[in-house]
């Protein structure tokens, strides 16, 4: 396949645009290297998981309670467990897992990188889907994304190494869907969005946004469903980091979607008062600091247009699950570089929408079914109230949001 | 800006951030990453064994370009999805609690 794209004279829409995810030529061995590493996350995040919440159930607990030591909340819960051997090898292979999903597609994001960044800035260019590319230099990335390595991804999503660098944005990618290859609910990418479209659609039938805006939108993937469910939209992703703007934008000419990324910090945008119709998010708030939270909530309340509505997908607050469950989430800050994560849990997402100027009685935290594992014909149940929701993680997602008078 | 030529990129491989220790002795901790490295390497070589061997039934011959050119079939994923299960099963016989 030629990797070069050159402008001919032909419409914008004749023109065939590669896939720049199509530039990733892994070796055999590499393939192999990234299927093996597929196997042990999953034996991290299923398996040991499970024998150390059994452990913890059958043996811990007990053993505590006849001392009369029961641990009565997370904090209890992981100093009960921390030097015990089924959570010492959980955490050792789930952190050893995390940096070998990353390690294993560098080699061939090396490879492909001169490839990659030329097509990018081609369609930088071109914009054969009619999508735009709007970078800011001069942006001050936050502390909150440069101080660690989120998610242990060495230079993250925002380190530039050449110019108009796209590296980062492909070894997330690529090395995220080595950490998702054998996760039983997270079976394609853009599949958070895809749930959450299905679920405004069925809720709010007549709803139909002129613009949407997804909020820390990476390379859009998320953001992508929102445009197949509300084809007349104008869709908007805005992040701090360059790169994964640019491999976004090339995703989006490629797949014929129009989508307008620009670089810029969500605590405070360029874009008009009640510009926006939907706002979204996808893991995006336990990234980033409970100051710049609730400055970004704020933002939400002046883009969004009366009768607008603001869903975000995150992980379920501190009050809406078990001590347990507390415990098992909160591995995540001290063990995968994500300072805020116990932070922002611990606030309710209805009071920090509430402090944002929405109003409380349609401001809400639920549960909705992942479209991908639950089904349609169970969809339709669980709209009709008849059937629960998956837990976040098992087959659910937890959402906040608000509805704008 | 950077003006590193694209084509010599060469990506950071260690983690900006403090690593986290879970066992007493910090060797464990090195020693489970030699070890996971050390059970992946296996399952890369057992890989391209199997490789090898599938092109040599198709073909009766192989060369180091047919095995890198060699695209498994969906069957045939499967049947190495459940070899990487069962092998990690092998591997990771943990004690009973104690």
């Amino acid at each position: 396949m030629s990797l070069k794209v050159t402008r001919m004279a032909a419409q914008p829409s004749e023109i065939p645009v590669p896939n720049i995810e199509e530039l990733f030529r892994p070796t055999h061995d590499e393939r192999a290297r990234q299927g093996m590493v597929s196997f042990i996350r999953k034996l991290a995040i299923i398996d040991m998981r499970r024998s150390l919440k059994e452990d913890y159930e059958n043996r811990i607990e007990p053993q505590l309670d006849r001392e009369g030591r029961k641990p009565a909340d997370w904090q209890a819960i992981e100093k009960a467990v921390e030097h015990e051997n089924t959570y010492r090898f959980y955490s050792a292979v789930r952190y050893n897992a995390q940096e070998m999903c990353y390690l294993s597609v560098q080699p061939a994001v090396e490879r492909a990188l001169p490839a990659m960044v030329g097509l990018a800035r081609e369609l930088a260019v071109r914009n054969p889907a009619g999508g735009s590319l709007r970078l800011n230099p001069t942006l001050e990335l936050p502390k909150y994304i440069t101080a660690l390595d989120v998610h242990l991804t060495p230079g993250w999503v925002h380190s530039e190494h050449t110019a108009d660098d796209v590296a980062q944005a492909a070894v997330v990618s690529f090395g995220g869907k080595v950490f998702t290859g054998q996760h039983p609910y997270r079976k394609r990418p853009g599949v958070v969005g895809e749930s959450i479209a299905c679920w405004i659609r069925k809720k709010y039938p007549n709803f139909a946004p002129r613009r949407i805006l997804d909020l820390g939108t990476t390379s859009g993937k998320n953001l992508l469903p929102y445009c197949t469910a509300f084809p007349q939209a104008e869709a908007h992703g805005i992040d701090v980091a360059a790169p994964v703007l640019r491999y976004g934008h090339a995703l989006a000419e490629h797949e014929g979607i129009a989508v307008h990324f620009s670089q810029q910090n969500a605590e405070q945008t360029d874009f008009p008062d009640g510009h926006f119709d939907l706002i979204v998010s996808s893991f995006f708030f336990h990234e980033v600091s409970l100051k710049a939270t609730r400055k970004i909530l704020a933002e939400c309340k002046r883009l969004l247009a009366p009768g607008g509505l603001m869903v975000h997908m995150e992980l379920p607050d501190e009050a809406s699950v078990s001590p347990y469950e507390n415990f098992f989430w909160n591995w995540d800050t001290h063990n995968n570089n994500e300072p805020w994560y116990t932070a922002f849990r611990a606030e309710d997402p209805v009071a920090l929408c509430t402090a944002a100027g929405f109003d409380s009685s349609r401001s809400f935290k639920t549960h909705i079914p992942d479209i991908a594992s639950f089904g349609e014909e169970r969809y339709e149940r669980f709209m009709r109230g008849e059937l629960p929701s998956p837990a976040h993680g098992a087959g659910g997602w937890f959402v906040f949001g608000a509805e704008r008078d | 800006m950077n003006d590193t030529p694209a084509d010599q990129v060469r990506l950071p491989r260690e983690t900006k951030g403090k690593r986290p220790r879970f066992f007493d002795d910090p060797a464990i901790d090195q020693m489970m990453t030699f070890m996971l490295e050390l059970t992946t390497e296996v399952a890369v070589l057992r890989e391209r064994m199997d490789t090898v061997e599938r092109l040599l039934d198709e073909r009766g011959s192989v060369t180091r370009a047919a095995i890198e050119a060699y695209q498994p079939s969906a069957t045939v994923e499967a049947e190495r999805n459940a070899w990487r299960e069962a092998y990690l099963k092998r591997i990771y016989r943990m004690h009973p609690p104690v």
